[in-house]
């Protein structure tokens, strides 16, 4: 029988104590979407392979311009915090970051796709966040989301396999498709 | 778009520390529920008076036979901990100081359902068969009804029986006691 629960949900504040008082722990990969805390999938090589990647050319090519935090936390609002593979975000890094700090938000989906589409995508959208790119590996393409509204972006564009692109708030830093997925999968 | 995410579950003890470092506090209502911590649902005056008119029968009529514990948790498994409506619990010196009752300790459980009664059927019902609760009382506010569930199985009950207005049951564990519907339900 198909029921439904009302879930008790948590406050990002609340979400923090919990991490302090040892209830989640190091070993725990999680994110707070929408009060509710949820389990990340596991990194896959591919995946792991991009956010390297990208770390080494943001941190090389970017010095002194963003702070380059792979797999980190972004507090979105009162109830939710995700931690994105990777964030560039506005230095000087005085504070948790928040959806305002953040330049582009990068998510690598190997398994992820849906989820990052259909659940972290509206809300880096509602949040603000001018850019996100999402790296499909099933598809081979990477996906770049601009202009956020208020639950998703205006401007959308699938770049493929020996396409390249630019962060909007870095446009002299452009970056190959080939590079960021890394070889192609058998 | 439907995407699953995968919920982290809290064990009892985890559940428990959220409690005594304030992040669940005493205007939570909630259960733990396989993992999940889960609201519960407003109680109407019709689901507290047979709540209450439980509670002064089963005291009246047991006396130190057993503890009657309303609304309070038991610690059915390391996953789940809800707070049934009445528990009849095998007495013992300190009261449950110590830890809250088990399974093994509960003699009687009673849900009072009046909009609860899907959730108490579906999701409490089999957890507290599989705990291995000897005997489980719905009272059907609604149904006008009580259903007695026991012999409990891995995932249900296997002996159900459903009683309605003019009848009347007794626990297994005090088969001397003899309890009416119309005493549980109270005046239509």
């Amino acid at each position: 029988m198909a029921v439904a629960l009302t879930k008790r949900r948590f406050t990002v504040d609340e979400y923090h104590r919990m991490a302090e008082a040892g209830i989640l722990r190091d070993d725990d990969r999680v994110e707070l979407i929408d009060g509710e805390i949820v389990e990340m999938t596991p990194i896959g090589f591919p995946h792991a392979r991009c956010v390297i990647y990208l770390t080494e050319v943001f941190v090389r090519r970017l010095e002194g311009r963003a702070v380059v935090s792979p797999q980190g936390p972004l507090a979105i609002e009162g109830a939710t915090q995700l931690q994105p593979d990777l964030v560039l975000l506005r230095p000087p890094l005085v504070r948790l970051p928040s959806a305002a700090d953040a330049l582009l938000v990068v998510e690598a989906a190997d398994t992820s796709l849906e989820r990052d589409r259909g659940v972290k995508l509206p809300r880096y959208a509602g949040a603000g966040v001018p850019e996100v790119w999402i790296v499909d590996f099933a598809g081979e393409a990477v996906e770049v989301y601009r202009v956020p509204s208020s639950d998703d972006y205006r401007n959308v564009v699938r770049v493929l396999r020996g396409g390249s692109l630019s962060p909007v708030a870095f446009p002299d830093l452009t970056l190959d498709v080939d590079e960021i997925l890394g070889p192609r999968q058998a | 778009m439907a995407v699953t995410l995968t919920k982290r579950r809290f064990t009892v003890d985890e559940y428990h520390r959220m409690a005594e470092v304030g992040i669940l506090t005493e205007k939570d209502r909630v259960e733990l529920i396989d993992g999940e911590i889960v609201e519960m649902t407003a109680i109407s005056s019709r689901h507290a008076s047979v709540v209450k008119r439980l509670n002064a029968l089963l005291t009246g009529r047991l006396g130190a036979r057993a503890i009657v514990s309303v609304q309070d948790p038991v610690q059915l498994s390391k996953a789940s901990e809800p707070q049934p409506d009445v528990v009849l619990l095998r007495p013992t010196p300190d009261f449950y100081a110590g830890g809250h009752p088990e399974p093994v300790d509960t003699l009687l459980l009673i849900e009072v359902a009046d909009t609860s009664l899907p959730y108490d059927r579906g999701v409490k019902l089999p957890r507290y068969a599989a705990a291995g609760v000897i005997e489980v009382w719905i009272v059907d506010i609604a149904g006008d009804a009580v259903e007695v569930y026991r012999t409990p199985v891995p995932d249900g009950y296997r002996d159900v029986v459903r009683i309605l207005r003019g009848g009347s049951l007794s626990p297994v564990a005090f088969p001397d006691l003899t309890l009416g519907v119309d005493e549980i339900l109270g005046p239509r």
